[in-house]
């Protein structure tokens, strides 16, 4: 009896368990729970450049050509980008509840939030980043003001430079991301 | 050996249904506008006989320089003029992409409440080259091309998706105007 009852449950942990751990190191965040806004958005954009496109464009494009190779380059290693951004015509439009749904999965484990990022554009930039081990693989920026929302997921090894190429190409807004570089020592003699 | 042969046959069978499913995305997506907003797309000696709008465009392109995106002979197009695109958009594109993100990837896709304006760009692999559809609604006009795109446009697609996208539209519709 005990093994028969054993058996489905084995057969349920086999099923679920890939998922589970793949669910936890995946660094996708879910961004459907604000489709919703784009029914009272001035602008909505939603950029989906995913695995097969990623695939497609560093098996198709030529390191010859400058601007294929630039766009090689951002995209090489990366596993997806996506974005959705919401402009609004009047403050308030988009609640705290929408902007805690991104950063409570961005609170999930092996998310750590970057300080010392800024943005040349008014209101608030978070960047998060997901650490496996001592791996990037992945990051998300999260900015808001009090008429726009932007979240820029990208997943896979990426570094801040490679997010301040993205910046305004591929369809990304432009959010004026800037990596603050270390303060320059001073000579010691 | 019957056995075999119906094997085959049902084979065959699925491969077209397949194939044809996949070359008729363009058609559907056509009929899918023309159902959920209750209007018809123009043919083009029709559009043109009435002095349409995508003429005074195409002056427009002509003039400056116009460069030819879409591959010669690929390009698709389906123009809707003059009539009342009312209806939720965010339906309307929950139904777009139900019925194309199985063959197609969506690349981006702008919304504007304000306006009703709705651009979609989609994309697939097809042998060497790209399928690119570009699907332009505004509250009066609506625009589906697909085209095929080379590899060297593919990187000024992925570079600037909304302004090639905007690009591909004007210039299919100039194309058929000549």
């Amino acid at each position: 009896m005990k093994i028969l009852l054993r058996t489905p449950l084995i057969a349920l942990l086999l099923i679920f368990a890939p998922a589970i751990v793949t669910k936890a190191q995946d660094s996708r965040i879910q961004l459907s729970s604000l489709d919703h806004l784009a029914a009272k958005a001035k602008q909505t954009v939603d950029v989906n450049i995913d695995e097969r496109l990623i695939r497609i464009s560093t098996k198709f494009l030529s390191d010859d050509d400058a601007d294929e190779k630039k766009i090689k380059e951002v995209v090489n290693g990366v596993k997806g980008i996506y974005v959705k951004s919401f402009e609004f015509d009047n403050d308030g439009e988009f609640s705290a509840a929408d902007v805690e749904t991104i950063r409570t999965q961005l609170r999930g484990p092996g998310w750590t939030r970057l300080v010392g990022v800024t943005s040349k554009k008014d209101g608030n930039l978070e960047v998060y980043l997901l650490l496996t081990g001592d791996k990037v693989a992945g990051l998300a920026v999260l900015h808001t003001d009090d008429r726009e929302l932007t979240v820029v997921n990208i997943v896979g090894p990426v570094d801040l430079d490679k997010l301040a190429q993205l910046d305004g190409q591929l369809g990304i807004p432009d959010l004026g991301i800037e990596p603050q570089k270390p303060k320059a020592k001073k000579d010691e003699q | 050996m019957k056995i075999k042969i119906l094997i085959a046959t049902l084979l065959f069978m699925f491969a077209s249904i397949a194939v044809h499913a996949k070359d008729d995305d363009f058609k559907s997506v056509v009929k899918m506008i023309e159902q959920f907003y209750g209007v018809k797309h123009q043919g083009i000696p029709f559009l043109a006989k009435a002095g349409m709008k995508v003429a005074t465009t195409a002056a427009r392109i002509k003039g400056g320089e116009a460069r030819r995106i879409a591959e010669a002979g690929s390009i698709k197009l389906a123009v809707f003029e003059n009539q009342d695109f009312d209806g939720d958009f965010t339906k309307f594109r929950t139904s777009l992409n139900g019925a194309l993100t199985a063959t197609w990837m969506p690349l981006i896709q702008t919304l504007s409440a304000t306006t009703q304006d709705q651009n979609y760009i989609f994309l697939r692999e097809a042998g060497d080259k790209f399928n690119v559809l570009v699907i332009t609604i505004t509250s009066r006009d609506a625009t589906v091309v697909q085209v095929n795109l080379s590899r060297k446009n593919l990187a000024l697609l992925l570079k600037d998706p909304e302004g090639t996208g905007k690009s591909i539209t004007e210039e299919a519709t100039i194309i058929d105007q000549e």
